[in-house]
């Protein structure tokens, strides 16, 4: 039984929706700003801002700013009612939700934690009312309009591809019609400090599979895909024809040398869908920036490619790292590249990594016959997801 | 000298959560990293800060630093230098 | 959709066993109480080495995940100005850790994922499971549940008059599932639903025919103590009552506002 993609939603720091989002991308203008502008922070690093404050964002959903839900709810829900529109989904069906988020309402966890410290009988409790992974996907239930089977997964930087996966399985066992799968995560004090920690945020625009990377850049966003089961679809983007995660077992943060989770995911993936390496048109790259994961992504890359690595990028020189969003919202993307022949440029590229020598796509090139494009999400914990979509 | 030895392994200790060692287990020239005490690039950051903490010493986590993170003994000539 | 349960295991079970269970000193010095003991729990539950290269799933749930770890980092971004931040405590805070750290100790590059989703994390985690084995995607299974708790989240919930009726509670119960019985297995899943509504005892027991030998263990999770994945906990006391000798359980959920949960489970054969 076939899983087609019947409906994409998109919100970045290069704006909201999906045409605004390529618009952005074909024009090379990246959504990375020098310093953060509505996230509270002394950190004056580049991040992946969304242009819109918590106000707006309200107002733009036609919710009432009383309702104070968080940031990565808001943009959730943003990108999910895009998806639901585009695909014409009739909500009176079993719709269900896979959702996933690794901040959660954690911008207002912010807020309460700041008074509670002082006082433990201050700080707003609407403030912590959003804190857990839940209570986002119970928002976008709420304002989506959603009433079936849902659920919310967080693993970390591949969360959002792990929700695709788990919305396949609901679809093939006819426990839902129709499923809204994809993640969302806001800017955060907690995640632009934590990585700061890590010391792996480039305080320049970040450069993935660049000789000169130095980290990544944080983002924020949401991306969401509907899917349905082929045979009950009028019209659609693409096919889901593979998926796999795997785990590197190597170490809680850093990937291993060899790529072994990465290579284990990719070639599981396109495995389940029966195709080979050689059928794989574009890689949309995990990408981030770092050091160890452009290096270990390489690796992988070589080890199940050889000297035929397809063209492949990374987009988050444009978007910024989007964490548990990234695995949606570069699914969309993917999507979208498949559907209309579009290569994304690998912004900022300039020198190879050695030993690797890996080139990716640096030009913007749309009309291409494509046929197989694969996702990859990679987080903490060496959680390591890949998609396969297939026309 | 020894005393700042002695002080750094106790906040390698501490901070490290070093659990069943003493300062006198650790061999102030034997190699942190790898076979030494086994610590990885999580602790390394985690030095980095032991140093900026107590000391006031700044240091990149980049290639360079390296030598410096090589033993409890080039930890304490880097303090020694660029104590302020 | 069925699977079978091969061993259940309790955090209580292991508390003694810490260091035994994760003699990795590198890892065990990084965890907090939750994941030291969560971690432990499951491998645990998984036994033995030939097990361990047999696991091809790790599936974790847990509703607050790795709450001490998450203030700790959150107190050290506000107290210290986002300046000196240990990185440690925001690594540990992420919510596929436990899971990923058994992965890390067990070399185990298998299917590795987290699901938070309030009282529902450990049954869509159940679900999930249910699904590989239904898909012959996975034959050895370690399940599991975890949640902490901390003051500032009971003085939190305090605040939200979430204790008028019960006491906070944390835990971990892990599961080794299979695909097919073995000689080992102890139980099975026979059955799982995510209704819409509430409905009463009675209701539950004309809907599975609960017969007066049987037992339907209904909204129990509160005995042990407020938290989202307390349902493991009657989860794993409904595997013991069909190691005692009950032919059949049928497990109700309702935890606070949320939507009701039903598992059954059976004996084997």
């Amino acid at each position: 039984m076939g899983i087609v993609v019947t409906g994409v939603g998109l919100v970045s720091a290069l704006g909201v929706g999906v045409e605004q989002n390529l618009a952005s991308i074909r024009q090379g203008v990246s959504g990375i700003k020098s310093k953060p502008e509505y996230l509270r922070t002394t950190n004056e690093v580049p991040v992946g801002e969304l242009s819109m404050s918590n106000e707006e964002l309200h107002q733009r959903l036609s919710i009432s700013p009383g309702e104070h839900l968080s940031r990565t709810a808001l943009l959730a829900i943003l990108a999910v009612r895009e998806a639901l529109e585009d695909a014409q989904v009739d909500l009176t069906r079993r719709v269900g939700l896979i959702s996933s988020t690794s901040v959660a309402g954690m911008d207002l966890t912010e807020h309460f934690f700041e008074d509670f410290i002082e006082d433990e009988s201050a700080g707003r409790l609407r403030d912590v009312r959003m804190h857990d992974c839940a209570a986002t996907t119970q928002a976008i239930m709420r304002y989506c309009g959603i009433k079936g089977y849902s659920t919310t997964i967080s693993t970390a930087c591949s969360s959002g591809a792990n929700a695709v996966i788990m919305g396949a399985k609901l679809l093939k066992h006819g426990i839902v019609d129709c499923v809204v799968v994809g993640g969302s995560d806001a800017l955060s004090a907690f995640t632009l400090n934590g990585f700061k920690s890590l010391m792996i945020l480039d305080q320049s625009p970040c450069r993935p599979f660049d000789a000169t990377r130095a980290g990544l850049n944080l983002g924020e966003g949401a991306g969401y895909l509907v899917m349905q089961r082929e045979e009950e679809a009028m019209k659609w983007y693409c096919r889901l024809a593979g998926s796999a995660n795997r785990n590197d077992a190597y170490h809680q943060t850093a990937s291993s040398v060899e790529g072994d989770g990465a290579y284990l995911a990719m070639a599981e993936a396109l495995a389940s869908a029966g195709l080979s390496p050689e059928d794989v048109d574009y890689i949309n790259v995990h990408g981030t920036g770092t050091m160890n994961n452009d290096a270990a992504e390489s690796a992988a890359m070589l080890r199940l490619f050889a000297d035929a690595v397809p063209a492949f990028s990374s987009t988050k020189a444009f978007t910024g790292h989007t964490l548990a969003a990234a695995g949606g919202v570069e699914a969309v993307l993917s999507v979208m590249a498949l559907h209309r022949g579009i290569l994304y440029p690998n912004m900022n590229f300039r020198e190879p990594i050695e030993p690797y020598g890996l080139v990716p796509v640096v030009e913007f090139t749309q009309g291409r016959d494509l046929r197989c494009v694969v996702s990859n999400s990679f987080g903490f914990g060496g959680n390591c997801s890949s998609l396969v979509f297939t026309r | 000298m020894e005393q700042l030895i002695q002080e750094l392994k106790e906040h390698l200790i501490e901070e490290l959560n070093l659990e069943e060692i003493t300062p006198e287990d650790i061999d102030a020239e034997a190699p942190l990293f790898g076979d030494g005490l086994g610590l990885d690039s999580i602790d390394a950051l985690e030095i980095i800060l032991i140093l900026e903490k107590y000391y006031g010493v700044k240091l990149a986590n980049s290639a360079e630093a390296k030598p410096v993170f090589y033993s409890v003994k080039t930890l304490a000539e880097y303090v020694m230098q660029n104590r302020k | 959709m069925r699977c079978y349960i091969e061993r259940v295991c309790r955090q209580s079970d292991v508390i003694s066993d810490v260091k035994q269970l994760i003699p990795d000193a590198g890892l065990r010095r990084r965890m907090s109480r939750v994941v030291k003991s969560a971690v432990a729990t499951g491998v645990e539950c998984v036994g033995g080495v030939e097990r361990i290269e047999a696991l091809d799933a790790i599936v974790t749930a847990t509703g607050w995940g790795c709450l001490a770890d998450s203030e700790r980092f959150l107190r050290n971004v506000i107290v210290d100005k986002e300046q000196l931040l240990n990185p440690t405590p925001f690594i540990q805070s992420t919510f596929n850790t436990v899971g990923g750290q058994i992965a890390l100790l067990k070399h185990n590059h298998c299917y590795n994922v987290t699901y938070v989703n309030r009282s529902h994390s450990f049954e869509d985690a159940l679900l999930d499971v249910l699904l590989r084995i239904a898909d012959a995607q996975s034959e050895n299974v370690l399940l599991g549940a975890f949640d902490e708790q901390t003051p500032s989240q009971q003085r939190i919930m305090e605040r939200m008059g979430l204790f008028r009726r019960c006491q906070c509670g944390e835990g971990a119960v892990f599961a080794l599932v299979t695909a097919k019985p073995t000689e080992r297995s102890v139980a099975q899943v026979s059955g799982i639903e995510f209704l819409a509504e509430s409905i009463s005892k009675e209701q539950v027991a004309k809907r599975y025919g609960v017969t007066a030998e049987e037992e339907l263990m209904y909204n129990r999770y509160a005995e042990y103590g407020l938290y989202p994945t307390a349902s493991a906990q009657v989860f794993a006391e409904a595997v013991e009552r069909i190691q005692q000798g009950v032919e059949r359980v049928v497990v109700y959920n309702e935890y606070l506002g949320d939507s009701p949960t039903i598992i059954e489970l059976k004996c084997i054969g």
